[in-house]
């Protein structure tokens, strides 16, 4: 790339981005600076490890999420996809697949998964919302054949490798950050916002928005079922109930970190610092003593919450 | 002819004939199901579903989708063990409180949907979840047995050989084909589900009837908790979640849009009945729960993109 | 004018939605180097035209040719592959993104499949320079006032580098500085070749930019030619082509009676502290450019959209409704310019359109009275006329009669206002002159019809008194042999005319 002469642009508006956040980053580097205050354990390489593999997939589902946010959309499949995710990388890697092709195995099918679902709600014009709720059932019903109960194998060296005592999680987020951010400089991924923000309008502008639209719910395929892997490394086998939980908790994660429900509001690295600030939370109430359920009341209260506040603040402002 | 076509434009009727011709078919080729005891048995079943159902009809036809409606089964089924005074013998006291929290929820529901502004969608899931947490730290998540006389009596009597089940869901349908079909609040319930706005230009206020909708949805929800606990007579947590799927799926079935503002119970009482019969087949030849969960999100689906089809023409 | 053949031409197109035509027959043929001007009276059937030379439509009938070659799918992408660009009134921006990531979208400039920010930065900076735009090129569009938008617009379609250029109603937003500055820009383009359709409702501008003319009239062209010796008169003449004597009722001599409507420093969405009066038997238009806070002034009293007001009295009672059901209370009813959207419940019967707002009036013992009902209907749809089966859908309804549904719905609860915006979009003729006769024996029974209206003529010779707006505030307000086109206009478009415009207030 051209540095000099694009740092310009580009490098303006990404500023210019930056700057609409900067009260979320100090929200979230508080949050921080008070975790490592309670439990100075993470500044150890150990700690960090472990702390950015419970955060890593649920950046993932945050961004699986607010990708679909982003464009207008929305999905309630997120957590049967991590599932099937883990399910799906557990029966393989113990096969004659491997590895290479229980990766490729879940990639795959998140791709397909999320392709389908994209074309149905792009080219047939229905919700995404309910196309989601039917395809979660149907997707935790498949999980639920391949795997009746948790069980299967992941080799053992993988989830040292994931979520041992490394920060390879935290490099493989970087990664993938930094893939979106290659992404977003495409004509394609721009049109995510444009599409999301004002579809018409973007339409008429030349952008395929059905393309547009097909492309995200794969991508956030992808992302879920990657997810989903990660969680069966971790935990060294498949479950297929066990990504539950990270429906509402990508959206918990998308809308605190300012994504709006009604597409092209927000970006994505708010999404990312809103996952974070979500895993910190979670995990303060661990190491508090709360038992594991309370998380799912808290996701409830912050949905609602992070919905419900910034919306009377606006309401409030403009009352003024 | 034109009757056929009449029959194929009337869905509530279209599902009764089609739940005939189930029951006919696997009554002469099943033995066993066409026995009275075992027919009896599936609409003591569809009952359940069919008044978690009620509520689940009014919220689809103003174009929304309860998803708490498992986990408020889930709480009353729970609480009412607890909330039922021991100086209270008719158990009446008890059934009232849980239906009044079951009828809170709804209205937190509505509430959040109006005045926060949040997705019902995602309020309602929010709310279910929440609940979920809330029940296993407060109850502590074992198995609860009910000794309220009042509910064992729903779940369990027969007078005059129907079980009582079965005569508080004829009941509830009554109330709510009066409530669709006669009385104003169903017609503003169908208009804000056709259009939102022209409803609410129209004078129809979109928070006062979302509130009433999603409280009339908690309450129903909460009676066919107090159903389902009286014919299992033990509660535990997670014993609402199939109710949230299977309600969905009965309203669909009747031939009420997915996206709002056309359909009636009349549909969804054949809708449970179908449901019931079909899961019943099902575990004739043995069926997973993961075949069941994808029969029925394909069925949702199917539904969804023919009424999709039809809403756009 | 030019010798060389047409870039883009519809050769006799027909289009209808719904069963009603649109445009019957159409031929229109921009060439290069021409600025041509599409004139028409609203609901005349430029959108729809437009529509049909940039693809997003298809014609029923007839062809759409570029460069003489008729093409069969026209889609909107072959239209731009073609070099055809469209300023559209609803703008196509992301408020989100950059003024620069706006005017490339849909067609950046690559590198290696990435934006190529910096050629992208010089292609933008070079329209940007052509438009006027002087503001960062990062910054959000979003942050940008609204006829600043307009110039993004623009620029976004220069920036394709257009053969031909659709500007639709381009300076409907724009500061009369603005204005200038496209003005020259289109002279520009002009000299460059670059085919021009310039639609406008101003025709100050069109005589001073175009050459050549196109008039619609109810779907088909009553005039194709040159403009060269043709006066503003005659164009409207061409545009209106009847006497406006036969479409409105005539006034009755001013008989009002009590205040109904009195508010003061009233504030809604745009509109910033009006003062609005008005009596039983009047009939009071509003009026103004397209969006500048008409609806919102509708809305505003119809306690459908937050309101305030320094005073407020309303048929005698002070303050404003807090919402719709207290506005209906109050007896005012609101019209909705939008009818498909915002007026009635599409897929529903007609019946049950017009009992919406009566059903709980008509229920009796908290149960719906259908007999009542049913008598309701028949009455109401043999007073205005609507024929056949009420039971049908309000969708299978022609515009005029979806209108009328739309207003007989409000009869029952015998209102004492009427809000009314643009009721007449998009109506056949009949049915205007039947609502404006509605309008003036509503008026007679002693209501007050406010009536908000991107009609002209109609305000002209249908209100007793006007109030034009201009970015939210009352630019004038007209009353008796005042009203005139010239005042309306002039008033909406801030100019000013001497004794013309009176700011003076009635009462």
């Amino acid at each position: 790339m051209n540095r000099a002469s694009s740092s310009g642009l580009y490098g303006a508006i990404q500023r210019r981005r930056n700057r609409g956040l900067v009260g979320l980053y100090l929200v979230v580097a508080a949050f921080l600076v008070l975790y490592a205050v309670l439990f100075p354990g993470i500044l150890t390489i150990g700690g960090f490890s472990k702390f950015t593999q419970n955060w890593f997939p649920l950046a993932l589902v945050t961004m699986a999420q607010a990708l679909l946010m982003l464009n207008g959309g929305i999905t309630l499949a997120i957590g049967p996809l991590v599932s099937l995710g883990a399910v799906i990388a557990a029966t393989t890697m113990g096969s004659a697949f491997g590895v290479p092709g229980g990766i490729l195995a879940v990639v795959a099918v998140g791709l397909g998964i999320g392709a389908v679902t994209g074309a149905i709600v792009a080219l047939l014009r229905l919700p995404a919302i309910i196309v989601t709720l039917a395809g979660s059932f149907i997707i935790t019903g498949v999980a639920l054949i391949l795997l009746p109960r948790p069980g299967g194998f992941v080799p053992g060296w993988l989830s040292t490798l994931l979520a041992g005592h490394t920060p390879v999680a935290f490099l493989l987020l970087l990664v993938i950050l930094g893939l979106w951010k290659i992404f977003l400089a495409t004509p394609l991924g721009l049109a995510i916002y444009a599409a999301g923000d004002n579809p018409v309008g973007a339409f008429r502008s030349g952008v395929p928005i059905e393309r547009v639209k097909i492309v995200s719910f794969a991508l956030s395929g992808v992302l879920a079922a990657l997810a989903g892997l990660f969680v069966a490394a971790q935990t060294g086998s498949g479950d297929p109930i066990i990504g539950a939980p990270f429906t509402l908790n990508s959206i918990a994660a998308a809308v605190l970190g300012g994504v709006g429900f009604l597409g092209g509001k927000g970006t994505m690295r708010g999404a990312v610092c809103g996952s974070l600030l979500l895993s910190v939370m979670i995990n303060v109430m661990f190491f508090l003593g709360f038992p594991p359920v309370a998380q799912y009341v808290a996701q409830g209260l912050i949905i609602v919450g992070a919905v419900a506040v910034p919306a009377h603040l606006a309401l409030w402002r403009a009352a003024r | 002819m034109m009757r056929a076509k009449a029959i194929l434009r009337n869905p509530p009727l279209l599902t009764f004939l089609l739940v005939a011709l189930v029951w006919l078919i696997a009554g002469l080729s099943l033995r066993g199901f066409g026995a009275y005891g075992h027919l009896r048995y599936l609409l003591e079943l569809a009952a359940v579903i069919g008044i978690a159902a009620a509520g689940q009809t009014l919220v689809v036809l103003m174009g929304g989708i309860d998803l708490s409606v498992g986990a408020v089964i889930t709480v009353t089924a729970i609480l009412l063990p607890l909330l039922s005074p021991a100086w209270d013998p008719t158990g009446l006291v008890g059934v009232a409180l849980v239906l009044a929290i079951a009828v809170g929820i709804g209205l937190l529901n509505g509430a959040g949907a109006t005045f926060l502004q949040v997705p019902p969608i995602i309020m309602t899931l929010a709310m279910a979840t929440f609940l979920q947490g809330m029940l296993v730290l407060v109850a502590g998540g074992s198995a609860v047995t009910v000794q309220n006389p009042a509910v064992l009596l729903l779940g369990q009597s027969r007078p005059l050989g129907v079980p009582a089940g079965v005569v508080l869901w004829i009941l509830v349908s009554a109330c709510m084909l009066l409530l669709i079909h006669r009385m104003p609040i169903g017609a503003r319930f169908l208009a804000l589900g056709a259009n939102p706005l022209a409803a609410r230009l129209s004078g129809v206020s979109t928070t006062r009837n979302t509130l009433i909708l999603y409280a009339l949805s908690g309450f129903f929800a909460g009676l066919a908790g107090l159903l389902l606990l009286g014919m299992n007579r033990q509660g535990y947590v997670g014993i609402g979640d199939p109710y949230l799927l299977t309600s969905i799926a009965a309203v669909v079935l009747g031939g009420t849009s997915i996206l709002g503002g056309r359909g009636t119970y009349a549909g969804t009482i054949p809708g449970a009945i179908l449901l019931v019969t079909t899961t019943a087949l099902i575990t004739v030849v043995n069926a997973s729960p993961g075949w069941r969960s994808i029969m029925f999100g394909s069925l949702i689906l199917a539904l969804l993109m023919i009424s999709g089809r039809e809403a756009r023409r | 004018m030019t010798d060389a053949g047409p870039l883009l031409e519809a050769r006799r197109v027909f289009k209808g939605f719904f069963g009603n035509p649109v445009l019957k027959g159409v031929d229109i043929a921009l060439r290069p180097g021409r600025v041509h001007a599409l004139l028409g009276e609203n609901g005349a059937g430029k959108s729809t035209l437009i529509n049909l030379l940039s693809g997003a439509l298809a014609p029923d009938k007839g062809a759409i040719a570029i460069d003489g070659q008729p093409i069969s799918r026209l889609s909107p992408a072959s239209a731009r592959a073609a070099g055809i660009a469209v300023v559209q009134q609803e703008l196509s921006l992301a408020g989100d993104l950059s003024i620069a990531e706006n005017i490339g979208l849909g067609a950046y400039p690559r590198r290696f499949g990435l934006i190529d920010y910096a050629a992208l930065a010089r292609g933008v900076r070079e329209v940007c320079d052509l438009v006027g735009l002087t503001e960062p090129l990062d910054m959000p569009v979003a942050d940008l006032a609204l006829g600043r938008r307009q110039m993004v617009e623009i620029a976004k379609a220069l920036f394709r580098k257009p053969r031909v250029l659709i500007l639709d109603e381009p300076t409907s937003s724009l500061s009369a500085h603005e204005a200038g500055v496209l003005g020259r820009l289109i002279a520009t383009l002009r000299d460059r070749g670059v085919a021009i359709l310039y639609i406008s409702h101003r025709l100050n501008e069109v005589q001073a930019l175009c050459s050549h003319v196109t008039v619609l009239k109810d779907g088909g062209v009553t005039a194709d030619r040159s403009l060269a010796g043709v006066d503003g008169e005659g164009l409207v003449r061409l545009m209106v082509g009847r006497e406006t004597g036969e479409l409105f009722p005539p006034k009755p001599q001013q008989r009002v009676g009590k205040v109904r409507i009195d508010v003061e420093g009233f504030s809604a969405g745009l509109v910033r502290d009006a003062r609005l009066a008005g009596r039983a038997g009047e009939i009071v238009g509003i009026g103004g450019l397209v969006g500048q806070g008409q609806e919102d002034l509708l809305l505003g009293l119809y306690g459908a959209i937050p309101a305030k007001a320094d005073r407020a009295e309303i048929d005698g009672r002070s303050g404003l409704p807090v919402d719709v059901a207290a506005a209906n209370a109050a007896g005012m009813v609101y019209v909705p310019a939008d009818r498909k959207h915002e007026g009635l419940v599409l897929p529903h019967s007609i019946a049950s359109n017009i009992l919406l707002p009566s059903l709980g009036r008509l229920a009796r013992g908290g149960l719906r009275d259908r007999r009542a009902e049913a008598g309701l209907v028949a009455d109401l749809a043999r007073q205005l006329m609507i024929k056949g089966d009420v039971a049908r859908p309000v969708q299978a309804l022609s515009g005029g009669n979806q209108q009328k549904v739309a207003l007989a719905k409000w009869l029952p609860l015998d209102p004492g206002v009427l809000l009314l915006n643009d009721p007449t979009r998009g109506v056949d003729i009949e049915t205007k002159r039947e609502i404006y006769l509605m309008l003036r024996r509503f008026a007679a029974e002693g209501r007050l019809v406010i009536l908000a209206s991107s009609d002209t003529p109609e305000l002209v010779h249908l209100c007793d008194r006007v109030l034009v707006l201009r970015e939210g505030l009352v630019a004038a307000e007209l009353s008796g042999p005042a009203i005139t086109e010239a005042a309306i206009v002039g008033a909406a478009m801030g100019v000013e005319q001497g004794e013309g415009i009176g700011r003076k207030t009635v009462q």
